[in-house]
């Protein structure tokens, strides 16, 4: 079945083009795969929403896309095969761990990640802030599944490996591509259901473009990130428990005092709600450690005498499931409120 | 001539005019200002500088009759500046009487000022106001001349001083304390309005009247004027201020360059007149990714036989245009993302050093 539809669906596949370069001289970037609606497959070719994530192997992905070939010397690497809700703590510190162990060795030039679309920017984000190398790293998904008319994810899947593969890429943090734009891991989120232009920087905007003449970029980043970064996953297995609880009218501190109950050492308030302000005072004095997002999407909370008197630590322009991970790092370090404000400022 | 004014110190507490979105009770002016930023505000006019009869008058403000706002008068009207920096007024404001409102001379005049003030150890930082419709390409044109990694902040407003919600004194405020802040050095000429600092390659106009009107289409916004501190994400990577080749000199005069809007049957005679005319480029801003009338195209090919360069951007105004063999054969130089009035900038800076074609489009790639 799976074959089937690979030969209907992909000639291209069949007509593997002579490389023009010897794969050794070319630069050499590694796909590291968790699977998603890039490696997903449906039934028919219209089953544009419904279809499995992680059927094709990333071998198969590269096996027909032979014009990557001559732009990188491609290997891969299965991480996990799953979409993006069967992504967990543990399958992203083994992301980190093996695509830092690549980019240590002194003649590779970049890395790639599939990953699903829907958690995406999260683990884009958690690799931004493990990834101990400045050489590129792009994570990239896509909206329609590969078995599907006007699929994305060729696209997608190629330019990313021209951008791992370009040397202006490096020290730019972990990048995401999808729709031939390059955005940056902090700042990018998923904005629409099922559109391929779904990702954007709401605030601050993409930072490049891996156009059909050349990959150009704009911008350089000021935060910390990647090499810069002081969080160490080398030696973890797991790492602190952070929720998030969404803030709305009538909101109480039920779910608060239930994360807790359940060993939660953070918690990320998204926006605010009548019961939030007795539940952090009484979390506090467990030495719970709160951060402030904020539900709207776009702009930063900002940095009060109010919040810092009640222990709350504000999370500049990171959504709550940006906030998230990086609080639960954060956590690696200290529980002290302000220092984990200096580290929100700083990333 | 160019009144130069310099602000001692505020003691009292600003008449607030009825008209006025101005807070009646300012906060007391700190005595000791000695260890404040030096900022240079420099008023090129605008509607920032614009009164209106009556304050429920936001678009149609100015003209011959209408008393403007004096610089002066911004410093009265927002004594809390005195709490951020140590301000000091010039005024470039084109005569009223002059039939042109502006001119590429105007432009000049202040970059070479500035490059003054670029090398005087008492200015830590300049703000320029300017009239909203014109401004971003004046902040190119400064951001390609001015050799400095001090902050060079414009700003404008969308509706007069003198409007019922008025975003001018805030944006007047948040761009002093951008001029004021060390973070905002070495990142070439910054837009602050609206609470976002932009690029003055990036920044263009969207709205005719929305006060978000300033926008990197692009690229974004590089940081934030925020009530609690000035913040910085992004710098930007293509050669500006100590960087760019232009810096530092005084072009008397620029190579005459004119922009063509291209559409649906859009005729090539007009580009054969202003060649006629002399022009030594030419900017065609195409449809789409940037295509031409067959016509146009004709006329561009009879432009070039005569030595005029061609850039091309794109009337989409987001997205680059690109080096595809098409161009590249027809020797168009692809104008990135740049639009057409601010491409038209570059190349007249680039024809001061060259009419080499692809030595052009050597200055599109990296600025």
């Amino acid at each position: 079945m799976k074959i089937n539809l690979l030969s209907i669906l992909l000639p291209v596949a069949l007509c593997s083009l002579p490389g023009l370069v010897r794969a050794g001289d070319l630069p050499k970037v590694k796909v590291f795969s968790t699977g998603g609606t890039i490696q997903g497959s449906g039934a028919t070719r219209d089953a544009i929403a419904n279809y499995k994530p992680a059927i094709f192997t990333p071998k198969q992905l590269l096996d027909n896309l032979p014009e990557a070939a001559k732009i990188a010397d491609l290997s891969c690497e299965e991480i996990a095969a799953t979409g993006s809700g069967g992504i967990d703590t543990k399958i992203q510190l083994k992301l980190a761990k093996a695509i830092n162990a690549w980019l240590a060795q002194s003649d590779t030039t970049g890395a790639v990640v599939t990953h699903g679309t829907a958690t995406l920017e999260e683990t884009a984000y958690f690799l931004n802030l493990t990834i101990h190398s400045d050489k590129p790293v792009v994570v990239v998904g896509s909206m329609r599944p590969h078995s599907a008319i006007s699929r994305d994810g060729p696209l997608n899947l190629y330019n990313a490996i021209r951008t791992a593969a370009n040397p202006e890429a490096r020290d730019k943090g972990v990048l995401v591509l999808l729709n031939e734009e390059i955005n940056a891991a902090r700042d990018v989120t998923k904005t629409n259901t099922e559109r391929v232009n779904t990702f954007e920087s709401r605030d601050l905007g993409p930072i490049g473009f891996a156009d059909s003449d050349r990959i150009v970029f704009y911008r350089k980043l000021l935060y910390r990130h990647t090499h810069k970064s002081e969080f160490d996953v080398s030696k973890l297995t797991e790492l602190p428990k952070v929720d998030i609880v969404y803030g709305y009218q009538e909101g109480g501190r039920d779910a608060v005092d239930a994360l807790i109950a359940a060993g939660a050492k953070g918690i990320v308030l998204d926006d605010n709600a009548p019961g939030f302000t007795a539940a952090v005072k009484d979390g506090r004095e467990k030495g719970i450690v709160f951060v402030q997002s904020d539900r709207k999407g776009s702009g930063r909370v900002l940095e009060s005498a109010r919040s810092a008197e009640r222990g709350v630590v504000t999370a500049d322009n990171l959504n709550a499931q940006k906030a998230r991970q990086l609080l639960r790092l954060a956590l690696t370090k200290t529980s002290d409120p302000k220092e984990i404000q200096r580290i929100f400022d700083e990333y | 001539m160019k009144a130069i004014f310099v602000l001692v110190a505020f003691t009292s507490l600003a008449q607030i005019a009825a008209a006025q979105e101005i807070p009646k009770d300012p906060p007391p002016i700190t005595s000791d200002s000695s260890h404040l930023p030096r900022v240079v505000l420099i008023s090129m006019g605008g509607t920032i500088a614009s009164r209106a009869p009556d304050r429920m008058n936001i678009t149609n403000y100015g003209g011959k009759d209408q008393p403007k706002v004096d610089p002066q008068d911004w410093i009265h009207d927002l004594p809390e500046l005195a709490n951020i920096a140590r301000i000091t007024l010039e005024d470039f404001r084109p005569p009223t009487d002059r039939k042109e409102r502006e001119t590429m001379e105007d432009m000049r005049e202040v970059a070479h000022r500035l490059n003054e003030l670029a090398n005087d150890p008492a200015v830590d930082g300049v703000v320029i106001t300017h009239g909203t419709n014109t401004m971003a390409e004046v902040a190119f044109y400064v951001n390609l001349t001015v050799k400095t990694d001090k902050p060079i902040v414009f700003v404008g407003s969308q509706r007069p001083w003198t409007g019922i919600s008025g975003d001018g004194p805030l944006n007047l405020y948040d761009a002093v304390r951008v001029a004021a802040s060390p973070q905002a050095r070495g990142k070439g000429v910054l837009h602050c309005m609206n609470q976002n600092i932009n690029t003055a390659r990036d920044v263009t106009k969207t709205s005719a009247y929305r006060v978000q009107t300033f926008k990197g289409v692009d690229v974004g916004a590089i940081g934030f004027a925020d009530p609690d501190r000035i913040v910085f994400y992004r710098e930007p990577t293509r050669k500006h201020t100590v960087s760019s080749e232009f810096a530092g000199m005084d072009f008397k005069s620029l190579p005459p360059v004119e922009v063509f809007y291209s559409y649906t049957e859009a005729p090539g005679y007009v580009i054969d007149a202003a060649v006629e005319h002399g022009v030594k480029g030419i900017v065609v801003d195409g449809v789409g990714a940037g295509v031409t009338t067959n016509s146009e195209t004709e006329a561009i090919k009879r432009a070039q036989a005569k030595g005029v360069v061609v850039v091309i951007t794109a009337r989409v105004h987001g997205g680059r245009v690109q080096e595809t063999v098409t161009r590249t054969t027809a020797k168009l130089v692809n104008g990135d993302n740049l639009p057409p009035e601010k491409a038209r900038i570059l190349l007249q800076f680039a024809l001061t050093k060259t009419s080499d074609w692809r030595e052009i489009k050597r200055y599109f790639d990296e600025y």
